[in-house]
């Protein structure tokens, strides 16, 4: 299983960086930016397409007759775009697992990725890119903790010293030598790491994913959880991590380091965490799994009943050359805000003439009688060129109401707004599945860590209309 | 990290401490611009590399830098600098790692094309190979194998073998990677290159494990035998392997497990014990699902989570997994079925994923589940792109013809849609319908007579023939008028005209009144009509005058075409009319020719209209799941299909390894994170030892060793066994040939895919017979 290379591409489609496409014909990696620039094209001027709306695997015809037929993987990266060319038996899913392997790193060296950054330590990236992946497109060393100790990642002090003209890097390899790259017995850990103090973090991030039908029923919604950990602790520490309502767990997936037979037996995480960010587990919160197991899973035709945080109503009204909405939504959590509450809805390629009106209070369907007014903090933009109409509220505090009122004229008849709303948000310290830490023991080191455990929430919820 | 920081800072401090103050004015940009200045490189003009050879040649390690810098920027614009290639070699002795990094970098670059003067600098890359630091002996050995020169084969395959047996881990994975390049380069080293392979199996590091068998594909991938006396040690440590590394290595061994064994027996189940831990807990990038997708078919209820785990990732990965679901639901719809709400339509998701999204959800439709379905269908019709509206609308016709209790609230469904005022909605809704309904005559007339005003397909017509005025879009309203016409006929009394349904002049009348103004298609549809019309009944004098006020207005048309079907209808109608409705009779006695009866022009004009359904495409072949071609919908070279099981076993004494006897003391080099279900392992410890051999392995191996020696002496005794064995090789050489030969018809590899299909599918009612029973090799 092998890909062709990698090519990162700026936001106007011109390659930045791209690997060595050794084994192909010099026009190879052209005729794949072509490719995707083309498609790119394509999807901007047909009629009815939203933009962006682009296949991420695109069918590259042989660039002549004795070429075999190759397709380009494309993934969006930031401002960027990483291309992905394939050709013969190979899976796309390995191919987009690699892109995904590749800009994780770009991203633990860089801390954000785009053009900027890149151009900025191209060397660095080029470094990475000859050590993730073979010439022969077999991805070689992909752990964080391998990588760091082959390509230096970029910082000041590596800066002032190459400035300096000081031999810093070289003295510093050749010096930990006997603790060289690939000297740890632990593929995934660093051998002689050390901190003057111990602490390990997890961060579990769930995120609920609904569609509501137009009665204003769920059709399907689920909430999937992955737990990020920051490990700083020194040596090989052996953790072992309980919880008081593992039952809310389905569906797991871990990291190398977990061992899986302790989870089987007793659902207790016991693992030798690599060293720095990394994603621990990942799960889907299962409210009912503990009791029934999976025969009611199958009954309720795989949506979990989890309660939404919002309620949102919506009045559409589409004349011949007109449309009007009103949309007003409602926060159900009593104690806690809700932070970045955005809406959006594409309003159909040939909307015009669009007018909004947003405020907070019962505005909705109770016409004119705002309790309070002013936008309170809410606000409303038009994005031209994707169509769409955000409404955003920076801070919905408990049980408050909020209200959007707008119309638009459509040069085509009738108007042909998409028949959904989009609403994503977030609200901190609150998970779903209330996935509560029983213990951390960590054991095979002398020191006790500091530990630390938060939670925060993200949905992502379609309202049909 | 930081604490060797501080440490170099030490050493360095009073050294940077001088640089500094002498350089301080010199470099007080860079020092001040620390972002960006590397920008400088990259948006540099061009003229500024002049100086590059000048600075490579100095003795300031800072100018070299900047020119190594300068030089892979201008790679990286796509600039072609090999004319640098002979300075840059000088610097690869270079006693800065960070030069000699980009040095290699760009060496990687040029070495295939400028492979002579890359020679020249073959020494420096040799005595690189003994560089104490592993990164720089893996570096000289991946540009070695990079410069494609077949006279300096020999070297490379010396390099390798040294590397091969190298202490760093790292290193030998290199040496694993720089073997295919080599077999590249010149293939008369296989037997050299064979040998380090067969080493390198041994190897006991998980790192490198999975570039050996990239190596063993790429050299010889048919000396399957190599792996007899690895192949257990290779499953358990499996799950120790990088992600992908485990691609590799699974694909190898399922190879091997495949080729050799029967379902059932004891390498297939060791295999599959070995890879479930890894199904069930893979991770959301999915690269090792390509090889879950092609374990035994039978296995495919295992795949399900991992699948279900994909589809909350990234927009990219759902859209493939989406495909691949959709076909393993094609045939085996019952394992997705209860999460058929994961596979609902967002309106953010691409066209392409809605499109997949559809036909998978027609996949799961049962009589639980249709309802929820179907209202998804007729959701996904106010889409706003027209190919998802179109595929909905057609799921719909389909979803009614699959579960016939849907049926009428699929009608009502597409009726309220002809109200639409969307023209896609309209006129799929119409061309659905039209289906639909005759599906619906044909299946009631062979029960009761179609002429009954109560059956459904009939009141629908009717119920279209009523609203022809809403009925805009022209191909809709072409299909409606068509659909009056033919199925026109009645016999029930009537109080208009005698033969047909009330509606169908009414339909005619309106038709003609705006016939001016209609669409070619809908005139063409009415000049049809109003001849069926007529020939149901030649009397009525009102239908006699419609009809040849129709065929005068098509005469004078401006389109070709509706001109030409007047002529042919009015021709065709000769015989059918009363004389006096002829206006130029004695022009038509003139032209003579033959006069068809009425019932010759009713079978012309009604007959075998029924009964036009589209069909299905055939499902796509499974045993290309996980490959490029399923996705792009095209045929892609190099899809490889996995062999058949073979009958008989091969004997499991030749897996035994005497390397593998359990020894209380493994070697402490790795840790096994998931430990073999057969091994029970400390959790106390930090440190778990890999696990010895199977209790079952060693078993064996008391019990048959000394019986064969070899591979050769084992065929020897079992002739019939190497018949099948040369069979199945045969076979294997076929497909590398279909493989190998571009001119190949694609045709030809088709056959051969769906003759595998066939195969895979027996093999699966043999794996889950033997599945029923203790797996013989295990047991013995």
């Amino acid at each position: 299983m092998a890909i062709d290379g990698l090519i990162i591409l700026d936001s106007a489609g011109r390659p930045i960086i791209q690997s060595g496409f050794r084994s192909t014909s010099p026009s190879y990696a052209l005729v794949h930016i072509d490719a995707y620039n083309n498609a790119v094209a394509a999807a901007e001027s047909k009629h009815g397409s939203r933009p962006g709306d682009i296949d991420p695997v695109i069918y590259v015809p042989p660039f002549n007759s004795a070429d075999s037929p190759s397709a380009c993987c494309h993934v969006p990266c930031g401002d960027l775009r990483i291309l992905c060319p394939l050709s013969g038996d190979v899976d796309p899913l390995f191919a987009f697992a690699f892109v995904q392997t590749f800009v994780d790193i770009l991203t633990e060296y860089f801390a954000t990725v785009n053009a900027v950054t890149l151009k900025d330590n191209f060397d660095v990236v080029y470094q990475l890119l000859e050590e993730t992946l073979d010439s022969g497109g077999h991805p070689l060393t992909t752990s964080p903790n391998a990588l760091r100790d082959i390509v230096l990642p970029p910082s000041l002090l590596t800066k002032l010293l190459s400035v300096a003209g000081a031999n810093f890097s070289h003295t510093m390899n050749a010096g930990s030598s006997a603790s060289g790259p690939f000297a740890s017995p632990i593929p995934w850990r660093r051998a002689g790491v050390k901190y003057a103090s111990n602490e390990i973090y997890f961060d579990t991030a769930e995120e609920i994913k609904a569609i509501v039908g137009k009665n204003g029923t769920p059709l399907s919604c689920n909430v999937w959880g992955v737990a990020q950990a920051n490990s700083r602790l020194s040596g090989t520490p052996d953790c072992l991590l309980t919880f008081t309502n593992a039952h809310v767990l389905a569906d797991c997936s871990f990291h190398p380091c977990v061992r899986l037979q302790r989870w089987a037996r007793d659902k207790s995480l016991s693992f030798v965490p690599p060293d720095g960010n990394f994603t621990l587990f990942e799960y889907r919160y299962a409210p009912a799994a503990s009791s029934t197991g999976t025969s009611l899973v199958a009954s309720q035709g795989g949506k979990d009943n989890v309660p939404l945080p919002i309620a949102l109503k919506h009045s559409f009204d589409i004349t011949d050359t007109s449309c009007t909405f009103e949309v007003s939504v409602t926060s159900r959590l009593t104690t806690r805000d809700i932070d970045g509450f955005v809406a959006e809805l594409y309003v159909g390629d040939s909307a015009t003439a669009i007018k909004c009106v947003v405020g907070r209070g019962s505005a909705g369907m109770s016409r004119g009688l705002a309790t309070e007014t002013g936008s309170g903090g809410s606000s409303w933009t038009f994005d031209a060129k994707n169509k769409v109409v955000r409404w955003e509220i920076p801070k919905m505090a408990s049980s408050s109401s909020w209200y959007l009122r707008g119309s638009f004229n459509s040069t085509s008849t009738p108007p042909r707004p998409a028949h959904a709303i989009q609403t994503h948000f977030e609200i901190h310290s609150y998970t779903f599945s209330s996935l509560k830490v029983e213990s951390l023991k960590v054991t095979g080191e002398q020191y006790k860590p500091y530990k630390g455990v938060r939670g925060r929430t993200s949905g992502n919820i379609e309202w049909r209309w | 990290m930081s604490g060797q920081y501080f440490n170099s800072i030490t050493e360095n401090a009073s050294r940077l401490g001088m640089r500094i103050q002498e350089s301080i004015s010199e470099h007080t940009r860079e020092l001040a611009i620390t972002r960006g200045a590397s920008t400088a490189y990259l948006e540099a003009p061009d003229d500024m590399s002049k100086n590059i050879r000048k600075q490579l040649d100095s003795n300031s390690d800072r100018e070299k830098l900047d020119a190594m810098k300068r030089l892979i920027a201008m790679v990286s614009k796509g600039r072609n600098v090999s004319e640098y290639f002979a300075q840059v070699v000088k610097n690869v002795a270079s006693h800065n790692l960070e030069i000699r990094k980009l040095v290699y970098i760009y060496l990687l670059r040029y070495a295939e094309q400028e492979p002579d003067l890359a020679l020249l600098s073959i020494n420096t890359f040799q005595k690189d190979l003994t560089d104490i630091n592993p990164l720089i002996r893996a570096m000289a050995l991946r540009v070695l194998s990079g410069i494609k020169v077949p006279m300096i084969g020999s070297i490379v395959v010396l390099a390798i073998k040294k590397c091969a047996a190298d202490v760093s881990p790292y290193v030998r994975k290199n040496a694993a990677l720089a073997i295919p390049k080599c077999f590249e380069l010149d293939p008369s080293h296989t037997p050299a290159l064979i040998t380090i392979v067969t080493a390198l199996l041994r190897d006991r590091s998980s790192l490198c494990i999975g570039s050996v068998a990239v190596a063993f594909e790429a050299v010889c991938p048919t000396r399957l035998d190599l792996l007899h006396p690895q192949y257990r040690r290779l499953c358990r440590i499996l799950v120790d392997v990088d992600e992908w590394g485990q691609v590799d290595l699974m694909s190898l061994l399922l190879r091997y497990g495949g080729r050799q064994h029967r379902p059932g027996s004891e390498p297939v189940t060791q295999f599959h014990r070995a890879s479930t831990p890894i199904a069930e807990s893979s991770g959301r990038s999915g690269s090792n699902t390509h090889i879950l997708l092609r374990w035994a078919p039978s296995r495919l209820s295992k795949v399900t989570q991992p699948l279900l785990r994909l589809l909350p990732g990234s927009k990219e990965v759902s859209r493939i997994v989406l495909v691949y679901i959709s076909v393993i639901a094609g045939d085996s719809p019952s394992l997705f079925t209860p999460y058929y709400a994961r596979f609902l339509v967002s309106t953010d998701d691409l066209r392409v994923v809605k499109l997949t999204k559809i036909q998978l959800l027609l996949h799961l439709l049962t009589p639980e589940t249709y309802s929820s379905i179907l209202r998804e269908f007729i959701d996904c019709a106010d889409d706003t792109d027209n190919e998802v509206v179109a595929a909905a609308i057609q799921a719909l016709g389909k979803c009614s013809h699959q579960i016939p209790e849907s049926t009428q609230t699929c009608l009502n469904a597409l009726i309220s849609m002809i109200k639409s005022r969307q023209d896609t909605v309209v006129s799929n809704a119409v061309l659905v319908l039209k289906i639909l309904v005759q599906n619906e005559l044909e299946a009631e007339s062979h029960n009761r007579p179609i002429q009954t005003q109560q059956n459904p397909g009939m009141s629908i017509i009717s119920h279209l023939a009523h609203r022809i005025d809403d009925i805009k879009h022209p191909q809709a309203r072409a299909c409606v008028v068509w659909l009056a016409g033919q199925y026109a006929s009645s016999d029930a009394p009537s109080a208009g005209c005698a033969g047909m349904h009330d509606w169908a002049p009414d339909v005619l009348r309106k038709a003609v009144k705006g016939f001016i103004d209609e669409d070619p298609i809908v005139k063409l549809q009415v000049i049809t009509m109003a001849a069926k019309l007529l020939v149901l009944n030649p009397t009525n004098r009102t239908l006699l005058l419609l009809g040849r006020h129709t065929l005068n207005l098509a005469k004078y048309d401006l389109d070709y075409d509706v001109r030409d079907r007047a002529r042919m209808v009015g021709a065709l109608l000769v015989g059918v009319l009363p004389k006096e409705a002829n206006g130029a009779d004695e022009v038509l006695e003139e032209r003579g020719g033959v006069v068809l009866r009425r019932e010759q022009v009713r079978v012309v004009l009604f007959n075998g209209k029924a009964g036009v359904v589209d069909k299905d495409k055939p499902s796509d072949d499974r045993s290309l799941l996980g490959s490029l071609g399923m996705i792009t919908g095209r045929p892609m070279r190099g899809d490889v299909i996995l062999t058949d099981w073979l009958e008989e076993g091969i004997e499991p004494s030749l897996r035994t390894n005497p390397d593998d006897t359990p020894t209380p003391s493994a070697i402490p080099t790795a840790i096994s994170s998931r430990p073999h279900s057969k091994a029970p392992s400390a959790h106390a410890s930090p440190v778990i030892l890999t696990p010895g051999a199977s209790p079952s392995g060693s078993a064996m191996r008391d019990s048959s060793k000394g019986v064969w020696r070899d591979l050769d002496s084992f065929y020897a005794e079992e002739s019939e066994e190497e018949e099948e064995d040369d069979g199945s090789e045969d076979d294997e050489e076929n497909e590398d040939d279909n493989g190998e030969e571009d001119g190949e018809a694609e045709a030809d590899e088709e056959t051969d895919e769906d003759d595998s299909d066939e195969d895979s599918l027996d093999a699966t009612a043999n794996e889950t017979r033997s599945m029923l029973q203790p797996s013989a090799g295990a047991s013995s």
